[in-house]
Protein backbone atom coordinates (compact mmCIF):
# COMPACT_ATOMS: atom_id res chain seq x y z
CA UNK A 1 0.00 0.00 0.00
CA UNK A 2 1.42 3.67 -0.97
CA UNK A 3 2.38 5.22 2.63
CA UNK A 4 0.29 8.53 1.87
CA UNK A 5 -3.08 6.41 1.48
CA UNK A 6 -2.30 4.70 4.34
CA UNK A 7 -2.74 7.60 6.41
CA UNK A 8 -5.34 9.15 3.93
CA UNK A 9 -7.43 6.28 5.08
CA UNK A 10 -6.79 6.64 8.88
CA UNK A 11 -7.29 10.71 8.17
CA UNK A 12 -10.65 9.86 6.71
CA UNK A 13 -11.55 7.02 9.45
CA UNK A 14 -10.73 9.58 12.14
CA UNK A 15 -12.32 12.56 10.99
CA UNK A 16 -15.37 10.42 9.76
CA UNK A 17 -16.23 9.35 13.47
CA UNK A 18 -15.84 12.72 14.67
CA UNK A 19 -17.84 14.08 12.15
CA UNK A 20 -20.99 11.57 12.44
CA UNK A 21 -22.91 12.98 15.11
CA UNK A 22 -23.18 16.25 13.28
CA UNK A 23 -23.30 15.07 9.84
CA UNK A 24 -26.87 13.44 11.67
CA UNK A 25 -28.17 16.52 12.81
CA UNK A 26 -27.46 18.66 9.36
CA UNK A 27 -29.25 15.19 7.59
CA UNK A 28 -32.24 15.20 9.77
CA UNK A 29 -32.62 19.33 9.74
CA UNK A 30 -32.11 19.59 6.33
CA UNK A 31 -35.16 16.67 5.37
CA UNK A 32 -36.90 18.76 7.97
CA UNK A 33 -36.57 22.11 6.38
CA UNK A 34 -36.26 20.66 2.73
CA UNK A 35 -40.09 20.23 3.47
CA UNK A 36 -40.88 23.80 4.81
CA UNK A 37 -43.75 24.32 2.06
CA UNK A 38 -45.31 21.59 3.28
CA UNK A 39 -45.11 21.60 6.78
CA UNK A 40 -43.98 23.91 9.62
CA UNK A 41 -40.32 22.45 11.16
CA UNK A 42 -39.84 23.97 13.73
CA UNK A 43 -43.56 23.71 15.44
CA UNK A 44 -46.45 21.91 15.92
CA UNK A 45 -49.27 24.48 15.17
CA UNK A 46 -53.13 23.27 16.47
CA UNK A 47 -56.47 25.21 14.80
CA UNK A 48 -59.69 25.03 16.24
CA UNK A 49 -62.55 27.01 16.37
CA UNK A 50 -65.57 27.51 18.79
CA UNK A 51 -68.12 29.99 19.30
CA UNK A 52 -69.46 32.17 22.43
CA UNK A 53 -72.01 34.77 23.29
CA UNK A 54 -71.00 37.52 21.15
CA UNK A 55 -68.73 40.36 23.28
CA UNK A 56 -71.29 43.93 23.70
CA UNK A 57 -69.55 46.90 23.55
CA UNK A 58 -69.68 47.95 26.93
CA UNK A 59 -68.03 44.96 27.97
CA UNK A 60 -64.66 45.77 25.73
CA UNK A 61 -61.67 46.71 28.31
CA UNK A 62 -63.79 46.09 31.56
CA UNK A 63 -62.03 43.18 34.35
CA UNK A 64 -63.55 40.16 33.91
CA UNK A 65 -64.01 39.66 30.73
CA UNK A 66 -60.52 37.79 29.41
CA UNK A 67 -61.21 35.18 32.75
CA UNK A 68 -64.77 34.70 31.22
CA UNK A 69 -63.68 34.00 27.80
CA UNK A 70 -61.21 31.85 29.31
CA UNK A 71 -63.83 29.90 31.49
CA UNK A 72 -65.68 29.69 28.98
CA UNK A 73 -63.18 27.95 26.00
CA UNK A 74 -61.99 26.34 29.03
CA UNK A 75 -58.22 27.82 28.80
CA UNK A 76 -56.61 27.31 32.11
CA UNK A 77 -53.44 28.29 31.22
CA UNK A 78 -51.74 31.90 32.82
CA UNK A 79 -52.42 35.06 30.74
CA UNK A 80 -49.35 37.08 28.98
CA UNK A 81 -51.03 39.60 27.92
CA UNK A 82 -54.44 40.90 26.04
CA UNK A 83 -54.45 43.31 22.90
CA UNK A 84 -56.95 44.45 20.75
CA UNK A 85 -55.54 44.50 17.45
CA UNK A 86 -58.25 46.18 15.62
CA UNK A 87 -62.09 47.26 16.52
CA UNK A 88 -63.15 43.98 16.51
CA UNK A 89 -61.32 41.74 17.60
CA UNK A 90 -59.39 40.76 20.90
CA UNK A 91 -56.31 38.37 21.05
CA UNK A 92 -55.58 36.73 24.70
CA UNK A 93 -52.15 35.33 24.65
CA UNK A 94 -51.76 32.17 27.02
CA UNK A 95 -48.57 30.39 27.44
CA UNK A 96 -48.29 28.32 23.83
CA UNK A 97 -52.20 29.21 23.33
CA UNK A 98 -53.14 32.82 21.27
CA UNK A 99 -56.72 32.94 21.63
CA UNK A 100 -58.42 35.82 18.91
CA UNK A 101 -62.19 36.48 19.82
CA UNK A 102 -64.17 38.37 17.30
CA UNK A 103 -66.28 40.40 19.12
CA UNK A 104 -69.21 41.05 17.28
CA UNK A 105 -70.03 37.16 16.63
CA UNK A 106 -68.39 35.25 19.84
CA UNK A 107 -66.16 33.90 17.10
CA UNK A 108 -63.56 32.30 19.26
CA UNK A 109 -60.29 31.36 17.20
CA UNK A 110 -57.52 29.08 19.16
CA UNK A 111 -54.01 28.38 18.38
CA UNK A 112 -51.77 26.01 19.86
CA UNK A 113 -48.31 25.82 19.74
CA UNK A 114 -45.70 22.82 20.39
CA UNK A 115 -42.38 23.19 20.25
CA UNK A 116 -41.01 20.17 17.67
CA UNK A 117 -38.54 19.09 20.39
CA UNK A 118 -35.21 17.40 18.97
CA UNK A 119 -36.05 18.73 15.20
CA UNK A 120 -36.19 21.98 16.33
CA UNK A 121 -32.72 21.90 18.19
CA UNK A 122 -31.25 20.39 14.92
CA UNK A 123 -33.03 23.06 12.72
CA UNK A 124 -31.25 25.70 15.26
CA UNK A 125 -27.80 24.10 14.83
CA UNK A 126 -28.43 23.67 10.50
CA UNK A 127 -29.40 27.54 10.29
CA UNK A 128 -26.89 28.38 12.66
CA UNK A 129 -29.33 30.58 14.48
CA UNK A 130 -26.79 30.78 17.14
CA UNK A 131 -24.27 32.69 15.57
CA UNK A 132 -20.90 33.43 17.36
CA UNK A 133 -18.71 30.23 17.87
CA UNK A 134 -20.98 27.72 16.28
CA UNK A 135 -20.43 29.56 12.99
CA UNK A 136 -16.43 28.48 13.43
CA UNK A 137 -17.53 25.15 14.44
CA UNK A 138 -19.91 24.92 11.17
CA UNK A 139 -17.23 25.85 9.07
CA UNK A 140 -14.94 23.03 10.42
CA UNK A 141 -17.47 20.92 9.96
CA UNK A 142 -17.77 21.71 6.22
CA UNK A 143 -14.25 21.06 5.55
CA UNK A 144 -13.99 18.27 7.01
CA UNK A 145 -16.78 17.18 4.77
CA UNK A 146 -14.96 18.72 2.07
CA UNK A 147 -11.73 16.40 2.91
CA UNK A 148 -14.38 13.17 3.52
CA UNK A 149 -15.64 13.78 0.34
CA UNK A 150 -12.45 14.40 -1.81
CA UNK A 151 -10.09 11.42 0.59
CA UNK A 152 -12.76 8.94 0.16
CA UNK A 153 -12.28 8.98 -3.86
CA UNK A 154 -8.40 7.66 -2.99
CA UNK A 155 -9.14 5.24 -0.68
CA UNK A 156 -8.99 2.51 -2.78
CA UNK A 157 -7.12 1.49 -5.66
CA UNK A 158 -7.73 -1.08 -8.62
CA UNK A 159 -10.49 -1.63 -10.32
CA UNK A 160 -13.16 -0.73 -7.42
CA UNK A 161 -11.27 2.83 -7.00
CA UNK A 162 -11.47 5.85 -8.79
CA UNK A 163 -9.23 4.63 -12.11
CA UNK A 164 -11.99 1.91 -12.44
CA UNK A 165 -15.89 1.69 -11.18
CA UNK A 166 -14.97 4.74 -8.46
CA UNK A 167 -14.82 7.12 -11.82
CA UNK A 168 -18.31 5.74 -13.24
CA UNK A 169 -19.95 6.65 -9.70
CA UNK A 170 -18.12 9.65 -9.75
CA UNK A 171 -19.43 10.76 -12.54
CA UNK A 172 -22.93 9.71 -11.67
CA UNK A 173 -23.05 11.83 -8.89
CA UNK A 174 -21.08 14.97 -10.32
CA UNK A 175 -23.62 14.67 -13.22
CA UNK A 176 -27.19 14.49 -10.92
CA UNK A 177 -26.72 18.03 -9.82
CA UNK A 178 -25.63 19.11 -13.22
CA UNK A 179 -28.78 17.56 -14.98
CA UNK A 180 -30.88 19.31 -12.60
CA UNK A 181 -29.28 22.47 -12.85
CA UNK A 182 -29.45 22.47 -16.88
CA UNK A 183 -33.73 22.03 -16.24
CA UNK A 184 -34.18 23.73 -13.56
CA UNK A 185 -31.96 26.55 -13.35
CA UNK A 186 -31.14 27.36 -17.08
CA UNK A 187 -33.78 26.19 -19.42
CA UNK A 188 -37.07 27.15 -16.17
CA UNK B 1 -52.70 57.05 0.17
CA UNK B 2 -54.23 57.46 3.24
CA UNK B 3 -53.06 57.01 6.09
CA UNK B 4 -53.99 53.35 7.44
CA UNK B 5 -52.52 52.12 4.46
CA UNK B 6 -49.93 53.99 4.77
CA UNK B 7 -49.37 52.91 8.62
CA UNK B 8 -49.96 49.09 7.26
CA UNK B 9 -46.52 49.74 4.68
CA UNK B 10 -44.51 51.35 7.51
CA UNK B 11 -41.85 48.84 8.63
CA UNK B 12 -39.03 48.33 11.67
CA UNK B 13 -36.25 46.84 9.67
CA UNK B 14 -34.07 45.36 12.40
CA UNK B 15 -30.47 45.30 10.71
CA UNK B 16 -28.17 45.74 13.36
CA UNK B 17 -29.71 45.69 15.89
CA UNK B 18 -30.98 44.03 19.26
CA UNK B 19 -34.59 43.39 20.89
CA UNK B 20 -34.89 41.45 24.10
CA UNK B 21 -38.40 40.33 25.92
CA UNK B 22 -37.93 38.89 29.56
CA UNK B 23 -34.93 37.66 29.93
CA UNK B 24 -34.00 37.11 26.62
CA UNK B 25 -31.89 38.77 24.24
CA UNK B 26 -31.48 38.87 20.37
CA UNK B 27 -28.57 39.99 18.15
CA UNK B 28 -26.45 43.30 19.00
CA UNK B 29 -26.53 45.23 22.19
CA UNK B 30 -29.19 48.25 22.06
CA UNK B 31 -27.34 51.45 21.76
CA UNK B 32 -30.00 53.61 21.97
CA UNK B 33 -31.71 54.54 25.25
CA UNK B 34 -34.90 57.08 24.47
CA UNK B 35 -37.74 55.06 23.81
CA UNK B 36 -40.30 56.13 20.92
CA UNK B 37 -44.32 55.33 21.06
CA UNK B 38 -45.15 53.20 17.79
CA UNK B 39 -48.40 55.69 17.90
CA UNK B 40 -46.01 58.31 17.39
CA UNK B 41 -44.18 57.22 15.00
CA UNK B 42 -47.99 55.69 13.25
CA UNK B 43 -49.63 59.08 13.64
CA UNK B 44 -46.43 60.71 11.02
CA UNK B 45 -44.59 57.64 9.76
CA UNK B 46 -42.55 60.09 6.69
CA UNK B 47 -40.91 61.50 9.71
CA UNK B 48 -39.44 58.45 10.66
CA UNK B 49 -38.35 56.66 7.59
CA UNK B 50 -34.59 55.94 7.68
CA UNK B 51 -34.20 56.79 11.06
CA UNK B 52 -33.21 54.35 13.95
CA UNK B 53 -35.60 54.18 16.97
CA UNK B 54 -35.72 52.26 20.15
CA UNK B 55 -39.90 51.07 20.56
CA UNK B 56 -41.68 48.80 23.18
CA UNK B 57 -44.66 46.57 23.04
CA UNK B 58 -46.55 43.22 22.99
CA UNK B 59 -45.82 41.31 20.06
CA UNK B 60 -48.81 39.87 18.67
CA UNK B 61 -47.86 37.57 15.75
CA UNK B 62 -44.64 35.99 14.55
CA UNK B 63 -43.77 34.34 11.11
CA UNK B 64 -44.56 31.16 12.08
CA UNK B 65 -42.16 29.21 9.22
CA UNK B 66 -38.77 31.44 9.62
CA UNK B 67 -39.05 33.70 12.17
CA UNK B 68 -38.25 36.64 10.03
CA UNK B 69 -40.95 38.83 11.11
CA UNK B 70 -43.07 39.77 13.86
CA UNK B 71 -46.13 42.59 14.82
CA UNK B 72 -46.05 44.61 17.53
CA UNK B 73 -48.90 46.11 19.32
CA UNK B 74 -49.10 49.61 19.47
CA UNK B 75 -49.37 51.30 22.99
CA UNK B 76 -52.99 52.55 21.55
CA UNK B 77 -55.43 50.26 20.79
CA UNK B 78 -56.53 49.29 17.12
CA UNK B 79 -52.49 49.88 16.21
CA UNK B 80 -49.52 47.85 15.13
CA UNK B 81 -46.22 48.21 13.62
CA UNK B 82 -44.28 45.45 11.25
CA UNK B 83 -41.00 44.33 12.75
CA UNK B 84 -38.52 42.49 9.81
CA UNK B 85 -35.11 40.90 10.02
CA UNK B 86 -32.99 39.39 6.88
CA UNK B 87 -33.72 36.29 6.76
CA UNK B 88 -31.48 33.78 9.56
CA UNK B 89 -30.14 37.42 11.36
CA UNK B 90 -32.51 36.65 14.00
CA UNK B 91 -35.10 34.58 14.47
CA UNK B 92 -38.40 35.53 15.99
CA UNK B 93 -39.35 32.21 18.23
CA UNK B 94 -43.00 31.44 18.07
CA UNK B 95 -42.87 31.60 22.36
CA UNK B 96 -42.50 35.40 22.34
CA UNK B 97 -46.40 36.31 21.63
CA UNK B 98 -47.89 37.93 24.17
CA UNK B 99 -44.52 38.72 25.61
CA UNK B 100 -42.98 42.40 25.76
CA UNK B 101 -40.35 43.38 23.66
CA UNK B 102 -37.87 45.87 23.19
CA UNK B 103 -36.09 46.76 20.07
CA UNK B 104 -34.35 48.72 17.81
CA UNK B 105 -34.24 49.45 14.28
CA UNK B 106 -34.57 51.41 11.39
CA UNK B 107 -38.05 52.38 9.74
CA UNK B 108 -38.66 51.51 5.71
CA UNK B 109 -41.03 52.50 4.02
CA UNK B 110 -42.51 50.11 1.24
CA UNK B 111 -44.52 51.22 -1.38
CA UNK B 112 -46.67 48.73 -3.24
CA UNK B 113 -48.56 48.67 -6.18
CA UNK B 114 -51.82 46.75 -5.90
CA UNK B 115 -51.38 43.28 -7.29
CA UNK B 116 -48.10 43.62 -4.80
CA UNK B 117 -50.00 44.17 -2.27
CA UNK B 118 -51.76 41.08 -2.69
CA UNK B 119 -48.99 39.04 -3.84
CA UNK B 120 -47.31 40.36 -0.37
CA UNK B 121 -50.74 39.13 1.41
CA UNK B 122 -51.21 35.83 -0.23
CA UNK B 123 -47.64 34.85 0.43
CA UNK B 124 -48.27 36.05 4.48
CA UNK B 125 -51.42 34.16 4.67
CA UNK B 126 -49.39 30.85 3.32
CA UNK B 127 -46.67 31.64 5.96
Amino acid sequence: MVYWRKWLRILHRDIGYIAAGLTVIYAISGIAVNHVADWNPNYKIQNFESQIEPIADSLIGKEGLTQSILDQIGEKGKVKDVVYPDSSTMSIFVEDNTITVHLKTGLVEEEKVQSRTGIRETNFLHLNVPKKLWTWVADIFAVALLFLAISGLFMIKGKQGITGRGAWLTALGILIPVVFLIVYYYMD
Amino acid sequence: MNKALYALLTILFITAAAFGFGSKKYGKPLTLKEKTKVSVILANPKNYVGKKVLVEGTIIAVCAKRGCWMELASDKPFQKIKVKVNDGEIVFPMEAKGKKALLEGEIYEISYTKEEAIEHAQHLAEE
